[in-house]
């Protein structure tokens, strides 16, 4: 159900936003903006606060502060529009073991309003996507971790949604199932759809994410695309010592030629994972609330 | 090998006595489920005699001798009975108004006079058994009595030559009958005689079981009560657990997911209640069509106050297993909990034993409970041939029942499922 949208408007736009429980504040005046087909990469610690602030955007809780547009509408007030816009793809696998995949897509696509010839077309194809096509008559309760994450992310994206969040979807899958993972992902953004990306998985983001925020204690400490991150690092002086371009490293490269020395410099590029360490710190960090 | 044990049995001693639903469930529910069969079973057995009810009797006399008169008077001298004078009481008995009554035809009080043995008509509800082991025990003493020794002697003479009694028996028996010429009431309630074995027709006691329809036997009785005491406990349980998706979808996400839909809000629950309360009749419908043919029981009586009366009931468990669902945070709080309180109102509300066994006081609290009012549509339908408007009052309030737990549910989905927190 995915519309042509000509609005300019970003796809997400979040400003002060603050989240509380109690005393404490998962979300701590948060600001934020996602550009419309852009596929942003989510990152932080446990407890940074990155499930609450998905939650808040996706309908399902309301802040306590802030301002919060998704799609240009309130989700908390505004939430039963915004729900057929948006395809949430838990974390968990939200799907009936007791049911077979394609009985699972052709119910939650009639709760999206879905019917008849365009429903079924829309199942076939998804279980198709899902590289499950074979297997559309099993009970899901027979099917493999990577099969059921695969048809996890499918029943999010039945009704054509224009923003995608997607909430660890490759945790505990083989290399297999994580690449097909990564072809389905690769599929939305060909086709202009928002993307909001969480994972652990550095790498994931990586190759699949546009612009990058990483949030710690509720708050974004960076945010950019890897190529500013790194950057910001090394301006920084903070991380990488190994790099050394200084002044002196030409002299000491023509003194070691001239010994008869192959001596070269490379630069040593921080990757996603040394960034996000040297940002957040090494210290452990217990389960919070996101 | 005993270090090792020690150890595991610790370990397991100490995720029990965290575990708040298994302590609920071994030491709790023995408690509670101990008070209420205490409670209704020391009345039961007598006690002290004081919280024992009294035996409705109804008295019909079409005689109006004095002979008849004195009856009646013997009768409600008695301290297990509470008679009192009717008109109809073949009726009342037979719409269970009354567990028993006593016609007594023309003619009785001539008999009397005459040394014949009278006739008297005993209607009976036989679901009552308790009630008529009391009456009976009470009543032969009082009618020989009435009658005065001679005629019971006479009654007692050719009931035992009519049942086939050799001589020397009989004799025996008369001699007995001699050295005790006044029967003792006391004696007699302790050893109650239950018609049973044809001594009624002896002592000229006509007894009818009238209530029960075609089969108004005291296995039919049985059969009624427990089939419907059945139904309406498993119902409950069935019902509890069918409320338990909501929280099983609340576990694995799918509750979320389905949240995440543009129509789902209240409809979710709704349709929870309606696959809920489907359930709850394709269950009572199975039990009922088992009970009539294992059991001869009579349920497809009144089939129109059957169906509006189960709807009722499984609108009400429903409603209960809702609300519980709602309540609990996980399936393991809801199974212990379901537990506790569903066999607690079954003990109470009478789908283990009849609540007409035992005190008033019992009964009173037992219609708490959805039980009771359920037991009471089912067994005056069953037994009573009761029709929609017979049951009207057990109908109207299950209704009530499954409005308020209904909305009390309703209440907790939005305010734990809906409400964006």
């Amino acid at each position: 159900m995915q519309s042509p949208s000509n609005s300019s408007s970003p796809a997400i736009e979040v400003a002060g936003l603050v989240k509380s429980f109690g005393p404490a504040r998962a979300v701590d005046g948060l600001s934020l903006v996602v550009q419309r087909g852009e596929s942003l990469g989510f990152l932080g610690p446990n407890g940074a606060g990155k499930t609450t602030t998905i939650r808040i955007l996706s309908t399902l809780a309301a802040p306590t502060a802030g301002r919060v547009s998704v799609l240009g509408l309130d989700p908390a007030r505004d939430a039963s529009d915004l729900r057929g816009r948006i395809g949430v793809v838990p974390q968990e696998i939200a799907l009936y073991d007791g049911l077979t995949g394609a009985e699972n897509l052709t119910f939650f696509g009639r709760m999206h309003g879905l019917r008849g010839l365009d429903l079924r077309g829309r199942v076939g194809r998804a279980l198709d996507q899902a590289g499950l096509a074979d297997r559309a008559q099993d009970r899901v309760g027979t099917y493999s971790g990577g099969m059921k994450r695969r048809l996890n992310i499918v029943a999010a994206l039945l009704h054509d949604p224009e923003l995608v969040f997607l909430d660890e979807p490759t945790v505990g899958i083989d290399p297999q199932s994580r690449n097909h993972v990564f072809e389905l992902v690769d599929r939305l953004r060909a086709r202009g759809t928002t993307l909001v990306y969480t994972t652990h998985q550095l790498g994931e983001v990586e190759r699949l994410c546009d612009r990058i925020v990483i949030l710690d204690r509720g708050r974004t400490i960076a945010e950019g695309s890897l190529e500013e991150l790194r950057q910001g690092i090394a301006a920084s002086g903070s991380a990488v010592e190994r790099i050394h371009a200084g002044k002196r490293t030409a002299e000491a490269l023509e003194l070691l030629r001239a010994a008869g020395i192959d001596a070269r410099v490379e630069e040593e590029r921080p990757d996603l994972e040394q960034v996000f360490l040297t940002l957040t710190g090494h210290a452990l960090r217990d389960e919070g609330a996101g | 090998m005993i270090r090792t044990a020690l150890i595991v049995a610790v370990k397991d001693l100490r995720l029990f006595l965290r575990d708040p639903v298994a302590l609920a469930m071994s030491f709790a529910l023995p408690l509670v489920l101990g008070t209420v069969f205490g409670a209704a079973m020391t009345s039961v057995m007598g006690g002290d005699g004081e919280n024992v009810n009294r035996v409705e009797v109804d008295f019909e006399d079409l005689d109006g001798s004095p002979e008849s008169k004195k009856l009646f008077e013997e009768l409600r001298a008695s301290a297990a009975l509470d008679v009192e004078a009717k008109t109809g009481t073949r009726g009342r008995v037979e719409r269970g108004v009354s567990p028993a009554a006593i016609l007594v035809p023309a003619g009785f009080g001539e008999d009397v006079r005459a040394g014949r043995k009278p006739r008297i008509v005993l209607y009976r509800d036989p679901a009552k058994e308790i009630e008529q082991q009391i009456l009976a025990g009470t009543l032969v003493p009082v009618l020989m009595r009435a009658a005065g020794p001679a005629v019971a002697k006479e009654m007692m003479k050719r009931g035992m030559e009519s049942m086939g009694f050799p001589a020397g028996m009989r004799e025996m028996a008369e001699s007995m009958f001699d050295s005790s010429a006044k029967p003792d009431e006391s004696s007699a309630s302790k050893n109650p005689f239950d018609f049973r074995d044809g001594g009624a027709e002896a002592l000229g006691l006509h007894v009818e079981d009238v209530a029960g329809g075609v089969n108004p036997s005291r296995k039919a009785a049985g059969g009624a009560h427990a089939i419907a005491g059945i139904a309406v406990m498993m119902l409950l349980f069935g019902l509890a657990a069918c409320g338990g998706t909501i929280l099983d979808e609340d576990q694995s996400g799918t509750l979320q997911r389905v949240r995440l839909t543009p129509n789902a809000g209240g409809a979710v629950l709704l349709g929870k209640a309606l696959f809920t309360i489907s359930v709850g009749l394709v269950q009572l419908v199975l039990l009922f069509v088992y009970g009539g043919f294992v059991f001869d029981v009579p349920v497809f009586r009144e089939p129109v106050a059957l169906v509006v009366h189960s709807i009722a009931v499984a609108g009400a468990a429903a409603g209960f297993g809702l609300l519980l669902a709602v309540l609990c945070r996980t399936r393991k709080q809801l199974e212990g909990l379901s537990t506790l309180l569903i066999l607690t109102m079954s003990a109470m509300g009478g789908s283990w034993f009849p609540l007409a066994i035992v005190p008033e006081w019992f009964q009173t609290i037992g219609h708490f409970t959805l039980n009771a009012w359920a037991m009471d549509g089912y067994q005056g339908m069953f037994w009573y041939g009761k029709d929609l408007n017979g049951i009207a009052v057990p109908i109207l309030v299950l209704f009530g029942i499954a409005a308020v737990t209904g909305a009390f549910a309703w209440w907790g989905w939005k305010r734990r499922f809906e409400r964006l927190a």
